[in-house]
């Protein structure tokens, strides 16, 4: 600890760290996407009531919900060549990135079920009964009706998610990951220069979480765009405030979580 | 250690975001920009920041205090752990202050005009009417923030802090059995934050007994 602070290191180490930006975004689409998939899947069973299946994906849920990522990372990156060694499958030569990924798609999984879940229940019952008294069919009645009503409707709770997602894949580098917090931790001991390194590092997480932010609120207002009396949020303070709210909605169901 | 860091870090959070919430409600001028500034910048960046910010940028400050003045102390003398809690603090004090910001406004701005109307006080009207019912509002998000805290706590092993997660990893390393010693981890978060949920449901229904028959 005997450096001294240098500013300029920031400057220095900021592109050098841009550079791993696209694997960090690649983990988080990667995982966003698929995650949204199989939670899905998950929150189907849920929702239409099959027995077994329901329980299994409450349990599921619960565990990748109850669970820190760190310790889902760590499960899954020593447990699962360990399980699929039994069935005489051999992954120790899988990329890292395939686990990372895989985990984090589960934990996504996790929280989507549970924002489709609460998105679908939001929707009144009666815009579908209606949809079918003009004659819909269970489809059309899904994707003109349902679909975009609980889009609009989950849109702040999937970018809590999106966001928090972001933020967790900086644990990846503990599984030894070259992202952006990879990076870091190897610059950091080339140089020994952890401060400045980590001042770059937050700046970018800053930056990324802030454009997106930006992103989902246009997504969120051209879901609403029908809705003439609902108020179009704008700016940080605003956004801040609805994110509150969506973390409410969700809460209805069972907490949230979006820290890390 | 994990309950005491996620204790110490929940405390300190609140004593954080109890004032930065008043003045951002209140629009105090400066004090105002700069809590807004404080929330949105901690929760752009992931906690990992905070904990590495801290851990190595708090001990340069500190050295070069203690040279300037001549104090003969140095930043190495401090346990890694209070660096865990000052990040850990300033985490959860900008979650918590969007928490607490969010219970205050879902208070009804009648109540405060009732309260001044039978006389009391502002500080008496905060503690009274506003407080309990804004903490009751809010208990679902406090508590998801204390589940947060507790998952995020994991994270302190990275500084070498030997909570339930360093101690896995510990354990692991000396005998080799990575696997066997994450799942215990695993199940022990999650008991603790089922307790959380449940605790949560059995409050929450309690504080919902004097809201019978209301709206909110």
């Amino acid at each position: 600890m005997e450096t001294t602070f240098d500013i300029s290191y920031v400057f220095d180490f900021l592109p050098k760290l841009a550079a791993y930006i696209q694997i960090t975004l690649f983990i988080v689409i990667c995982s966003v996407v698929l995650g949204l998939a199989v939670g899905l899947l998950w929150a189907l069973p849920r929702m239409y009531n099959v027995p077994v299946l329901k329980n299994l994906s409450a349990i599921l849920v619960s565990f990748f919900r109850g669970t820190p990522v760190l310790i889902q990372l760590f499960l899954i990156y020593y447990g699962m060549p360990e399980v699929l060694k039994l069935v005489s499958i051999d992954v120790t030569r899988t990329s890292v990135l395939v686990f990372v990924i895989l985990t984090y798609t589960l934990n996504s999984a996790a929280y989507m079920c549970e924002i489709i879940r609460a998105a679908v229940a939001a929707v009144d019952r009666g815009q579908v009964e209606a949809a079918y008294s003009i004659g819909m069919t269970k489809y059309q009645a899904f994707t003109r009706i349902m679909l975009p009503q609980a889009l609009a409707v989950s849109m702040p709770n999937f970018a809590n998610k999106v966001l928090a997602n972001l933020k967790e894949t900086s644990l990846a580098y503990t599984l030894g990951t070259m992202d952006i917090s990879g990076k870091a931790q190897t610059l950091g001991s080339a140089t020994m220069h952890f401060f400045e390194t980590y001042i770059a590092l937050s700046l970018i997480y800053f930056v990324i979480s802030m454009i997106l932010e930006q992103l989902f609120l246009l997504a969120e207002r051209r879901l609403h765009r029908h809705e003439r009396h609902y108020k179009v949020r704008t700016g940080s303070r605003r956004s801040l405030r609805s994110r509150q709210t969506g973390k409410e909605d969700e809460g209805l169901f069972s907490s949230t979580r979006s820290l890390s | 250690m994990t309950l005491l860091i996620t204790a110490v870090s929940l405390i300190g959070g609140f004593i954080i975001a109890v004032p930065a919430a008043l003045v951002r409600i209140n629009r105090v001028p400066v004090l105002s920009q700069i809590a807004s500034a404080y929330v949105t910048v901690i929760r752009g960046t992931p906690m990992l920041m905070h904990l590495f910010l801290i851990y190595y940028g708090l001990p340069i400050l500190i050295d070069s205090v203690s040279r300037k003045l001549n104090l003969g102390f140095t930043s190495v003398s401090i346990p890694i752990v209070y660096f865990v809690f000052v990040a850990f603090s300033l985490t959860a004090g900008a979650y918590m202050t969007e928490v607490i910001r969010a219970g205050i406004q879902a208070v009804d701005r009648g109540q405060v005009e009732a309260a001044y109307s039978v006389g009391m006080t502002p500080v008496q009207t905060f503690k009274r009417i506003v407080l309990p019912q804004a903490l009751a509002v809010s208990l679902l998000n406090l508590s998801s923030e204390v589940i947060g805290m507790l998952h995020g706590t994991t994270l302190a092993f990275t500084v070498s802090i030997t909570e339930i997660n360093g101690r896995a990893n510990i354990v692991a390393s000396t005998n080799w059995k990575f696997f066997e010693a994450y799942i215990a981890a695993a199940l022990m978060f999650w008991g603790l934050t089922v307790l959380i949920e449940r605790v949560t449901a059995r409050i929450e229904k309690k504080i919902n007994t004097f809201n019978r028959g209301g709206v909110a």
